[in-house]
């Protein structure tokens, strides 16, 4: 088991490198905004563009300019400076990570206490009304895109401008440590849109790996040694049902924390979502560059976790 | 089986349907749609408001999606800064909010005086405008100097420097350090001597944030770091508030937040005495952020609140229509045209680009970018507001056959087709137009109905849509790009003076191999002399008439086709009596602003 993780590990390394000289290739040869015009500003002369060039080393080779950014990563963990916010890379995500990781999390485990159980009734009630209402609901969440969701959530629920004044509104975020409980009001409607899509995806899933499941002979076996239908269901049942799902949800939680670009858009959560999408629209390279890599790490993790936690879930897994 | 799948299609239909309905109920209680055309009644404009007798006190907000570019007053040049910069610093001269076209002195005494010909500006300053903590010593005329001569450095990079401080003497090979025509012979006396009679411009630069003091001894550290860290995590203020810092001035996590937050807080050494402005209130928060849509409908249906950007054409319809009050729509706001590339290609001929001129619908452009509330049919270059706008023919424009018509005339485009040299009217060249637009907002549908005008005349087009800043930066502002047309590119003017609406887009020895801004590369010798003149020409009615004329030129040779004057659409909160900077878009100024 060790040695199979630490051979995950290397690899994730080698896997980081090579994410981290895609974007650089990527953002280097691609139309973007030069780093020297945004440091510029509007209609500012070819020279003074030049002169920051100079300045910047961004006149260097590719190779060169390249070489010390990995070296600046890996090093001294410097994730280069930009020169849109005029501040390094590395203290702008750190800022971000917590409100992305407030609202990844309580989606997360939204969408879990939701979809599973909705998955489950749906198996066991399966083509009753319930399990159609359930999945035709599951059907519309997962066909509805988040940013729509989310517009139409405080059009309709917002304290301020909503038709129903339930919620507090876009912009209402603070942090945990400021104040919890406007954190926490602020963040449910977030929660809920997040973790709709989700839900119906974990709802569907659950459905569909439980009904698998329940055909088997094991399952067949406990039935007919008098096991209740509850203990057949939760522990022999979900035991094999919910392998799958903890593949999905590890890679789910990990792309959320590399950045919730539309909820965090439209709820105006300054998280790392959103400061990948205004980097994307004011060509700010070295934050895309840093969000691409905080993204890889979290879903490289994950990865290795997943793994790692199906050794525990399902007996038949044993790594060498 | 078949009945299992009808029933869940029934009841996902059923679903849907009742979201539908919902939604259709929701649309209808909120319709968007703008009226267009004669009889609407026209948007609040902020002419005439009332700068002074507003209510002491409270705390506005400010939501803005868009965050700052530069929070420092040599480094600013971006309407949205300006709002902070005009709240924190002084300039030596500013307009008051309710004039375009005369910069009164603000930091400085008196107005400048001119002399030797134009080639010596004096301006003498206030005695007793003081910065803020942790500087707190009256300013002097050496922290002006300093102001102006950081801006050459290459940590500091002002991007306006070489157009307007350039002509003063040792200031094209400045870099940062003394300027040997800048002279401070007295604590209260600034003097700058020109290599040319350019004093007009240079005073009216005077009024741009570059001119707002900075103290040495303090930012000096600050501006020898790579790039400089003054207006970045520490500044001191001269103006009536100042960005919340602490007792060493830092403002970065303090008072300003990245992308997320900016708090001004009043300045405790602003002495009213010396300042027109009222500064009615106590802090402005400003949270950056948030959807363009739902932002906007927060300032409208919310309290104590503006918007700091431009509103998306879906609340401007929703102001317009159940908020007017709450509505003001600024013309002046610049302009913007289709570049025809006068170098290269067919646009070389003159009567091809008049041909162009007269076949293109700018009424239905203005349509599609918003309306009347959001422009004017274009009719020639120097914008509303500007010096000599009145005289290069003012809204209707020249009356030359081509620009007669603002809907496009087939007809007349057709006549110059057959001048052109393309006697059936239309073009029958193998040459593919390359038009590159932007896929921003409403662009697309502009550039589909130059697309449309083009195709009429006989053109094949090669159209691309990119993001505008892909647009400037790797396409319209490469010469070596060779673009045919670009229908979105557009210019603000600087300050009042025409110049700063005409030089760079259109003075041939301006065009620069990348990040032009002479997009359609116009050379015109005739064209440059009598801009070179104009340059040179001293008083402000002089200069007024003498870039009309020049406009009038451009307009004669179709060098592009101008096709909005733009308007500036601002909301606020019912509650809250908000001034706008006629003079910057319509900006909002929290130094006039009050709560009512």
């Amino acid at each position: 088991m060790t040695g199979y993780i630490v051979r995950r590990l290397l690899w994730g390394i080698l896997l980081l490198a090579m994410v981290i000289a895609v974007t650089f290739i990527v953002y280097y040869l691609l139309p973007s905004t030069d780093p020297a015009v945004l440091r510029a500003g509007r209609n500012a002369n070819p020279k003074i563009i030049q002169a920051i060039r100079n300045d910047l080393g961004l006149n260097r080779s590719i190779f060169v300019q390249f070489w010390s950014y990995l070296t600046g990563v890996v090093l001294h963990l410097n994730f280069g400076y930009s020169y849109y916010y005029n501040d390094p890379v590395g203290p702008l995500i750190l800022d971000r990570l917590p409100a992305t990781l407030s609202l990844t999390a309580g989606a997360a485990v939204l969408w879990v206490i939701v979809g599973i159980p909705v998955g489950i009734i749906s198996a066991i009630k399966r083509r009753t009304f319930l399990d159609r209402a359930a999945m035709g609901t599951a059907l519309v969440f997962v066909s509805a895109p988040v940013f729509w969701l989310g517009l139409i959530s405080l059009y309709l629920f917002a304290s301020d401008i909503g038709q129903f004044k339930v919620f507090p509104g876009a912009g209402s975020y603070v942090g945990l440590t400021v104040n919890p409980w406007k954190w926490f009001t602020a963040l449910l409607l977030p929660w809920m849109v997040l973790s709709a899509t989700s839900a119906a995806i974990y709802a569907r899933l659950v459905r569909g790996s439980l009904l698998q499941v329940m055909g088997e002979d094991y399952i067949r076996t406990a039935r007919a040694k008098g096991l209740p239908e509850r203990t057949v269901i939760l522990k022999h049942g979900m035991r094999s049902a919910v392998g799958p799902l903890v593949t999905v949800l590890g890679l789910d939680i990990a792309s959320l924390l590399g950045g919730a670009i539309l909820t965090e858009s439209v709820f105006d959560i300054p998280g790392i979502g959103r400061l990948q999408i205004d980097a994307i629209n004011h060509g700010d390279v070295t934050i895309i560059q840093g969000t691409v890599l905080v993204a890889a790490i979290f879903i490289i993790i994950a990865n290795i976790l997943v793994d790692i936690a199906y050794a525990f879930i399902d007996p038949r897994v044993r790594y060498e | 089986m078949t009945t299992n799948i009808r029933r869940s299609a029934i009841t996902v239909a059923a679903v849907l349907l009742a979201l539908a309905a919902g939604l259709f109920a929701f649309a209808s209680s909120h319709s968007t749609s703008v009226a267009h055309g004669a009889g609407l009644k026209p948007a609040l404009t902020g002419a005439g408001q009332n700068l002074f007798n507003g209510k002491r006190g409270g705390t506005l907000k400010v939501v803005d999606s868009e965050d700052f570019s530069h929070l420092d007053p040599g480094e600013s040049y971006f309407s949205l800064d300006y709002e902070v910069m005009y709240s924190i610093q002084r300039p030596l001269f500013s307009y008051l909010p309710n004039n375009t076209t005369v910069a009164a002195p603000d930091l400085a005494s008196a107005p400048a005086v001119i002399t030797n010909g134009g080639k010596t500006v004096t301006v003498h300053i206030r005695p007793n405008v003081r910065f803020s903590p942790p500087v707190n010593r009256a300013v002097t005329s050496a922290d002006v100097a300093y102001a102006i001569e950081r801006g050459a450095n290459p940590n500091v990079a002002n991007p306006y420097f070489q157009p307007y401080f350039g002509s003063i003497v040792g200031a094209a090979k400045a870099t940062g350090g003394p300027i040997a025509g800048i002279q401070t012979p007295n604590s209260t006396t600034i003097v700058f001597h020109l290599t040319q009679p350019t004093a007009d411009l240079l005073v009216g630069a005077l009024s741009l944030p570059l001119s707002a003091p900075v103290p040495k001894s303090y930012a000096a550290p600050l501006d020898a770091k790579k790039p400089t860290q003054y207006g970045t995590s520490a500044e001191v203020a001269t103006g009536p508030y100042m960005l919340k810092s602490d007792a060493t001035g830092k403002f970065l996590g303090i008072g300003y937040q990245p992308g997320k937050s900016a708090t001004l807080v009043r300045n405790p050494n602003w002495n009213p005495t010396t300042d027109k402005r009222p500064a009615y209130l106590n802090e402005i928060d400003i949270n950056i952020g948030g959807a363009a849509p739902v932002i906007g409908r927060q300032v409208l249906t919310g309290s104590h609140m503006v918007m700091n950007d431009t509103p998306d054409n879906t609340t401007v319809a929703l102001a317009y229509q159940k908020y007017y009050n709450q509505l003001t729509a600024v013309p002046g706001a610049g302009d913007h045209y289709v570049s025809l590339n006068n170098s290269h290609g067919v646009f070389k001929n003159v009567n091809v680009r008049r041909a162009v001129w007269a076949a293109l619908d700018r009424d239905a452009m203005v349509k599609v970018a918003g309306g009347q509330i959001v422009g004017q049919p274009g009719t020639h270059f120097i914008t509303p507001g500007t010096d000599g706008f009145a005289q290069a023919g003012g809204y209707p424009g020249p009356q030359v056959p081509w620009n007669k018509s603002t809907a496009g005339n087939l007809a007349v485009a057709q006549t110059y087709m057959k001048a052109a040299g393309y006697p059936s009217g239309k073009y029958t060249g193998s040459q593919a137009i390359k038009v590159v637009g932007s896929n921003n907002g409403n662009a697309p549908k502009e550039a589909a109905i130059l697309k449309s005008a083009l195709t009429e005349l006989g053109f094949k087009v090669n159209m691309a849509l990119v993001d505008q800043s892909v647009m400037y930066e790797k396409y319209c502002g490469v010469v070596a790009a060779q673009i045919d047309a670009c229908p979105e590119v557009g210019w603000i003017r600087d300050f009042a003076d025409p110049q700063t609406v005409l030089y760079v887009p259109f003075y041939g020895p301006a065009i620069v191999p990348t990040n032009n801004s002479n997009w359609g590369q116009v050379n015109d010798s005739a064209i440059n002399a009598a801009m070179q003149k104009a340059t040179f020409t001293v008083g402000a009615g002089a200069r007024a008439a003498a870039w009309a004329n020049v406009d009038k030129m451009l307009v004669n040779q179709a060098v592009a086709v101008p096709w909005i004057f733009d308007n500036q659409p601002n909301i606020e909160s019912a509650d809250v009596r908000g001034i706008s900077d006629l003079w910057n878009i319509g900006s909002w100024d929290y130094s006039y602003t009050s709560l009512k």
